[in-house]
């Protein structure tokens, strides 16, 4: 019985090893000067002439963008607002405070944004990370005192987020036109009504008191702003291209589907 | 008498050529984890393998612009507003330093990954630090190019040369104790070039110069990042275009994991994954990223000398013109292309004829041979795995640097430049 299943394995083995049309097992032949030759490991389409790149990058390129043109201003009046107001602001946020403080203010608006990512996890069914999220939760706002420290993140349970707009994409909404919202940046209609939906629910919810201070203390919202820029990573410019926008367009798209499917 | 003349000079001969020889790093001592050259390209070395570097907040820098060429901001369109001043980053030391230049490399701006790692280092081991976007580089051919087709080495580092001049001119009060100078793979290319020059302009005397995986010969370099796009890729069918592919894994992989975690190991342990990339996979990926290079120095050299290849000469472009047709007949046009339709003719223009061979061997390494044969404060650090070479390229080097040349047994294209044991010696050959 045992010599049988052996030699299903030899062969489903060796099926493996011959579907791998690839050299990557071939030996390397170093010459003499002790060059590697890595391009002689790949295996080349024989023709040279497979329009791959074009093909992928072409069906890439086809989001759905009616509002393009005024996508493209507001494109380039966020870039402008980004170098003359909001980087030197978030500079200036980085010299006054230390880096604690900073922080804490992020621990504690990203503890804030957790209410959302429970109820969005629950919306969708997603039994683990609802339970992960209502512990981050709950450890954060108790041991981390109302989310100034992320105890919880330490505790092995990283921050996960869910949005509305995932939510709906979830039960099959699509993303519909790409928009390029005000100082916000890329979206498309359904992620801007899911933000819609989140603000709304965060007021509902009113968690920790904050959306009820913050509407009579805009500087609330102000400093939350701030926050998520100096958390933000992206900078104008980054991907040095006269092509960005096409760019950011097509990471933007997917990047969705894939916090959507993920 | 006349035997023993030559046996001397054979003799002589032979001890020469001993103390010139290359140092080789052996594969077994070095310790490299990736083996793959081209695993090691694109996610470079394992966090927990980096040199400890200081953070960005405990740096003192900023981004400061040059107006250059002041006529652009009348020939540019009204979306290229962002690249009409040439950008750089320069981080200073509180007391007089020796200042450090850091060229980029094909397409590359002043802050990408590798400049910020090389500048984190160098500015650690107390250099005043740089950064510059490679010649090739959207905003440099807008902003500081005379003749925004960049190709021409010798063109590309007389551009370079007034930045750094500019530089300079805008920093009056950092005292510099010397100038250095390195640039990674074209950016290396660049440094030769800018140092060559620097022997007849004098403006900085750079004491010691390093280049780090630099292309040999400029054809065979563009010829094999052409070549990977044409990689037989297994899952590739009429249905899923290379990009789902590779995102479709992505996505596999993080449903695995249970969560999204962008950070520096995601590449490395992507790679131990079961949704990892196979060869031809990677090879792809990192010819696909070139293309996109060679796409916007296309279009950008296209459109700024108005040749009409892909931007009708007159066409109106504002903030809201969408460019996606542009990029659609760019990204048609691989390295080769933008070579053979416009940096020969414009060549040929300027310097009165010649064939791809005579520009080849122009924009090389080869145009400066003796000088780098016979100029001991160059150095080079090359991977005997590196795609962008080609066979006897190792061989040119060996001859021309001697025992200035350092060969890793691994590393892919620049992927082991974090390593701790490479960023140990390029330390050291500034120190020394």
């Amino acid at each position: 019985m045992a010599k049988y299943l052996l030699l299903i394995a030899a062969l489903l083995c060796a099926g493996v090893a011959n579907a791998d049309n690839s050299k990557a097992n071939a030996p390397v032949v170093v010459d003499s000067d002790g060059f590697k030759e890595p391009l002689s490991k790949l295996k080349f389409n024989p023709g040279l002439d497979q329009r791959e790149f074009e093909r992928s990058t072409l069906s890439a390129l086809s989001v759905y963008d009616p509002l393009e043109e005024w996508n493209r201003r507001v494109y380039h009046f966020n870039y402008r607002f980004d170098q003359w107001v909001f980087l030197p602001v978030v500079d200036g946020y980085r010299y006054v405070t230390p880096s604690f403080l900073r922080t804490g203010v992020s621990n504690f608006f990203n503890n804030l944004g957790d209410v959302p990512n429970l109820v969005n996890s629950l919306l969708q069914l997603k039994g683990k990370r609802s339970m992960e999220t209502s512990a981050r939760l709950l450890l954060n706002t108790t041991i981390g005192i109302a989310g100034l420290w992320d105890p919880a993140t330490a505790m092995g349970l990283p921050r996960q987020n869910e949005d509305f707009g995932q939510t709906l994409g979830f039960y099959g909404v699509p993303g519909g036109a790409y928009l390029v919202l005000p100082i916000l940046g890329p979206s498309n209609l359904r992620d801007t009504s899911g933000l819609a939906v989140d603000f709304t629910v965060e007021d509902a919810i009113n968690y920790l008191n904050v959306a009820e201070v913050s509407s009579n203390h805009p500087e609330v919202w102000i400093l939350r702003g701030i926050d998520k820029r100096n958390q933000t990573n992206f900078r104008y410019g980054q991907l040095n291209s006269p092509f960005e926008y096409d760019k950011v367009r097509f990471v933007y798209t997917e990047a969705r589907k894939l916090q959507i499917a993920e | 008498m006349l035997r023993f003349l030559r046996f001397a000079a054979l003799f002589g001969g032979l001890i020469l050529s001993a103390s010139a020889l290359a140092v080789d790093i052996d594969a077994a001592s070095y310790g490299y984890p990736l083996t793959n050259p081209f695993e090691a390209t694109i996610a470079t070395t394992p966090p927990d393998l980096r040199p400890t570097l200081p953070l960005d907040e405990d740096i003192n820098q900023k981004d400061r612009s040059l107006t250059l060429r002041p006529e652009r901001e009348f020939e540019l369109p009204d979306n290229f507003w962002a690249v009409k001043k040439l950008t750089y980053r320069i981080a200073t030391q509180d007391k007089p330093a020796p200042l450090i230049f850091l060229i980029a490399g094909t397409g590359a701006r002043y802050d990408s990954s590798l400049n910020e790692y090389l500048k984190k280092l160098y500015y650690q081991a107390g250099y005043h630090v740089v950064q510059l976007s490679s010649p090739t580089s959207f905003d440099f051919m807008s902003a500081a190019s005379r003749f925004a087709t960049p190709g021409v080495s010798k063109e590309d580092a007389e551009d370079m040369y007034r930045v750094m001049q500019a530089v300079r001119a805008q920093n009056p009060k950092l005292p510099v104790t010397d100038y250095y100078l390195t640039g990674y793979s074209l950016g290396a290319l660049d440094a030769a070039f800018v140092a060559h020059l620097d022997e007849t302009r004098r403006s900085f005397n750079f004491k010691k110069v390093l280049l780090l995986n630099p292309p040999v010969n400029l054809y065979t370099s563009i010829t094999n990042l052409d070549k990977l796009v044409q990689t037989e890729v297994k899952g590739i069918n009429s249905s899923t275009t290379f990009y789902e592919l590779v995102l479709n894994k992505l996505t596999r992989y993080f449903q695995q994991k249970g969560y999204i975690d962008l950070n520096d190991a995601l590449l490395y342990d992507f790679q131990q994954s079961k949704q990892h990339l196979t060869n031809e996979q990677m090879a792809m990926l990192i010819g696909t990223s070139f293309r996109f290079s060679a796409a916007d120095i296309a279009f950008t050299s296209d459109l700024i000398n108005r040749r009409g290849l892909i931007t009708p000469p007159k066409f109106p472009i504002t903030e809201g013109t969408s460019l996606t047709p542009f990029l659609r007949r760019a990204l048609q046009c691989d390295f080769d292309c933008y070579i053979t339709e416009q940096v020969i003719p414009m060549w040929r223009a300027r310097t009165d004829g010649g064939s791809l061979l005579q520009l080849v061997d122009q924009v090389s390494l080869y145009a400066l041979k003796d000088y780098l044969h016979d100029s001991p404060k160059i150095a080079v650090m090359h991977n005997a795995d590196d795609v962008i070479l080609g066979p006897g390229d190792l061989g040119f080097l060996r001859k021309t640097f001697g025992d200035r040349l350092t060969v890793y047994p691994l590393g892919g294209h620049c992927g082991n430049l974090n390593y701790r044991v490479n960023s140990d010696a390029m330390l050291e050959f500034f120190r020394g």
